[in-house]
């Protein structure tokens, strides 16, 4: 079994612009997938052989992500981009680090935490969700003081409104929990900042030297109709989904909550799909009401992603497309039936601007109407801390989160932007390196733009067609237990093969770590030699061969990025003009030829 | 009798024995020899084996589609084809010059694989080095 040594650490060199696999371009932690795909595509059949290679994986994405086995649950961002994708179906990602996950997390809850030396300044953290979370682990990992203010009594923030059915308790509960414990963080539980005796100034007298505002978006957005709010909200069987899924999250709910009930769920998007999913597993027949086209290809098509719809018209919901809600009609205190005009338009050229036809008007029956159009942050400690600018939005630079009213203070996540949960951790990533360069008196924002290109996609005859992904059938999946079903291992190093590692090699160094290879020997082309032939130019799968024209005619130069030091254009070039700089394959052969005579 | 063949045997380390030492492998197979990808090797390099001293070449190649280079084994096999007209023009008879496409991680199938080789090769008898 090979061991991964520290001397192949992927590295993103830093220059200014850097040639990434898509897929960790993708990412906005930039995770190094291709190093650990080829890793999982080198381990033993055997699982007793692989767990410790497993493991090591395992802890290479920890170093980077500690909330990876999260991830390998819920995101799969990476695979939006998989150069794969148009050739047989993008590389499972996610499925790839799920399976990593599984067999992380009992090891991980294990785990002894590093004995990390906190020499810097205390930081505040507030907010526990993954944006708070990684500047937290991130800072104290540099060897800061860190202590989390955290409004709930547990950490996590919106990932406990994630499912069940798509994300087991034990992984979130483990990885959060670990996460704290491996570098050693101070939380402090049911502490609002902004609201009572907690306040920024407070923070600043008690010894924080710098605070990372990522309080989330707990305050779900209201239903409207045109620029007014719909009526009929406050009737009793309307809750937001946001409110929903945390009770359900809590154990407050019953599973047989909805029985017999018709619910009726307001909403495009992922969260809104998570809601009816959650309410046709406790009972509920189930209708989405959706302001945009089934078309996704559409501009006013729905945003949720094709595997949730999928899911849940399986489940037996019910999706209604390119409606609206205009009116809560209630009988006595309880709501009773909605009034769904026709959307004809969801946004136009300026941005959202529904426009409806009340000619053709759905009356649609519920018992429960859960709203589920989006949520926001909750504006009034930002205000009373004079974290907004006078038009009343957060000011804050976007490179380096730092607020532009308090040069102490930072800000990001889903307060920042909405988004996925890998965009909050990368804002608490950005957060910790713009508050180590505030504390230590370095430039905010030296070196930090980056730019990373995509690699294109290598050429071959062959492409593999994508694994089927094995859900349990529907009528065997209404419960919380998980639906998807996990790669064997097996099955992980097959998909794990049929990744092309199409991006460059000084960003992977997977198969160097393992002594696999022992460097990555740079290309040199002899001039001298060279006749400008362009053999190695169709014999580079890779596209990082170029012709040249120089003084004496015309040569090929090899761009050292595109480069994988395979040897394919050594082995073509018919002149001898190409070699791998300190090639170890002469001495090889050297060796063996040695032994013939 | 009596006559026992050189046989050299390059293998793709991406495909075989990457998970056994490399002392391990060479114990099994004298001249055994883990390059990158098979597709690094041109005909200079099997000839030149030839030409020191060797009865026949036995190349392990990755499985068609999965090289972790794209296509290597691939071009190799190409360049195989043509070699094997150039030596057969010599008088060197083909089955000298073989690949194998496969994945052993655990190198256990490469004695058998050797052992067959070595067989057809004595069959041959020793290589008529007249042109080389």
């Amino acid at each position: 079994m090979w061991h991964t040594v520290s001397k192949g650490t992927a590295a993103v060199e830093p220059a200014v612009k850097q040639y990434l696999p898509p897929c960790q371009e993708q990412c906005p932690i930039n995770e190094d997938i291709q190093r650990t795909n080829v890793l999982i595509s080198l381990l033993p059949e055997d699982p007793d052989k692989a767990a410790p290679g497993i493991l090591q994986i395992g802890d290479y994405l920890y170093e980077k992500n500690p909330l990876f086995p999260v991830c390998g649950y819920v995101c799969g961002l990476c695979e939006l981009e998989c150069n794969y994708h148009a050739k047989g179906g993008a590389i499972k990602r996610r499925l790839l680090k799920r399976f990593i996950s599984d067999t992380y997390i009992p090891y991980l809850e294990g785990r002894d935490e590093w004995s990390l030396i906190k020499h810097k300044e205390n930081v505040a953290i507030v907010g526990g969700g993954p944006a708070g979370l990684m500047a937290g682990y991130d800072l104290s990992k540099r060897g800061y003081r860190v202590t989390i203010f955290e409004a709930s009594d547990r950490l996590g923030g919106a990932l406990w409104l994630i499912p069940r059915y798509r994300l087991p308790e034990r992984v979130l509960v483990s990885t959060l929990e670990a996460m704290v414990r491996m570098v050693g963080m101070d939380v402090k539980f049911n502490t609002r900042i902004g609201e009572g005796k907690w306040n920024l100034d407070r923070l600043r007298n008690e010894g924080y030297k710098a605070v990372f505002i990522a309080q989330g978006t707990p305050t779900p957005r209201t239903l409207t109709f045109g620029r007014d709010p719909v009526e009929g909200q406050d009737l009793s069987g309307v809750m937001y989904g946001h409110t929903f899924l945390y009770e359900v999250s809590h154990g407050n709910i019953r599973p047989d909550y909805f029985s017999g009930k018709k619910i009726l769920v307001i909403g495009g998007g992922n969260v809104a799909f998570d809601v009816a999913r959650t309410a046709r597993r406790l009972g509920g027949e189930t209708t989405v009401v959706a302001l945009e086209r089934e078309d996704k290809t559409s501009r006013d098509g729905i945003p949720a992603d094709v595997e949730e719809i999928r899911g849940a018209w399986e489940e037996g919901i019910r999706i209604v497309y390119s409606r609206g809600v205009q009116r809560i009609i209630g009988e006595g205190e309880r709501m009773r039936q909605i009034a769904c005009p026709r959307c004809v338009q969801v946004y136009d050229d300026k941005g959202f601007h529904p426009v409806f036809d009340s000619a053709d008007t759905l009356l649609l029956d519920g018992d429960v109407l859960i709203v589920t159009v989006g949520q926001g942050p909750d504006w009034t400690p930002l205000r009373s801390e004079g974290l907004v600018d006078d038009r009343g939005r957060l000011a804050v630079d976007p490179l380096t989160l730092q607020s532009r009213n308090k040069e102490w203070v930072f800000v990001g996540g889903d307060l920042r932007k909405i988004g996925f949960m890998v965009e909050a951790m990368h804002d608490g990533l950005a957060a910790a390196e713009s508050i180590e360069r505030y504390l230590q008196g370095l430039d905010m924002t030296e070196g930090r733009k980056r730019l990373f290109e995509a690699q294109d996609i290598p050429l071959r005859r062959h492409y593999l067609s994508e694994p089927e992904v094995v859900w349990i059938p529907p009528e065997k999946r209404m419960h919380f237990q998980l639906f998807e079903r996990g790669f064997t291992l097996k099955e992980a190093i097959e998909e794990a093969r049929r990744c092309l590692s199409c991006g460059p090699c000084i960003a992977c160094k997977a198969c160097v770590s393992i002594g696999l290879r022992e460097s990555l020997n740079p290309v040199e082309v002899l001039a001298d030699r060279c006749c400008g032939c362009g053999i190695c130019v169709s014999a580079c799968f890779y596209n990082a061969i170029q012709l040249k024209d120089v003084e004496m005619g015309r040569i090929s130069v090899t761009d050292p990025f595109k480069c994988k030091s395979c040897g394919m254009c050594v082995a073509a070039c018919p002149s001898g003009a190409r070699t791998l700089r300190d090639d170890p394959l002469e001495g090889i052969l050297n060796r063996t030829y040695s032994q013939l005579s | 009798m009596g006559y026992e063949p050189k046989l050299v045997c390059f293998s793709c380390k991406f495909g075989w024995g990457y998970l056994k030492d490399p002392g391990d492998l060479e114990a099994g197979a004298s001249l055994s020899t883990p390059v990158e990808c098979s597709g690094r090797l041109d005909a200079l390099h099997l000839l030149r084996a030839f030409k020191e001293g060797a009865d026949g070449v036995l190349i392990l190649a990755c499985e068609e589609g999965h090289c972790h280079f794209q296509e290597g084994n691939f071009r190799t096999l190409k360049m195989l084809y043509l070699l094997q007209d150039v030596l057969s023009a010599h008088g060197i008879e083909k089955e000298r010059v073989r690949m194998e496409f496969s994945r052993d991680p655990e190198g256990t199938s490469i004695p058998d694989r050797l052992a067959r080789m070595r067989a057809s090769l004595s069959a041959l008898g020793p290589l008529n080095r007249t042109f080389l």
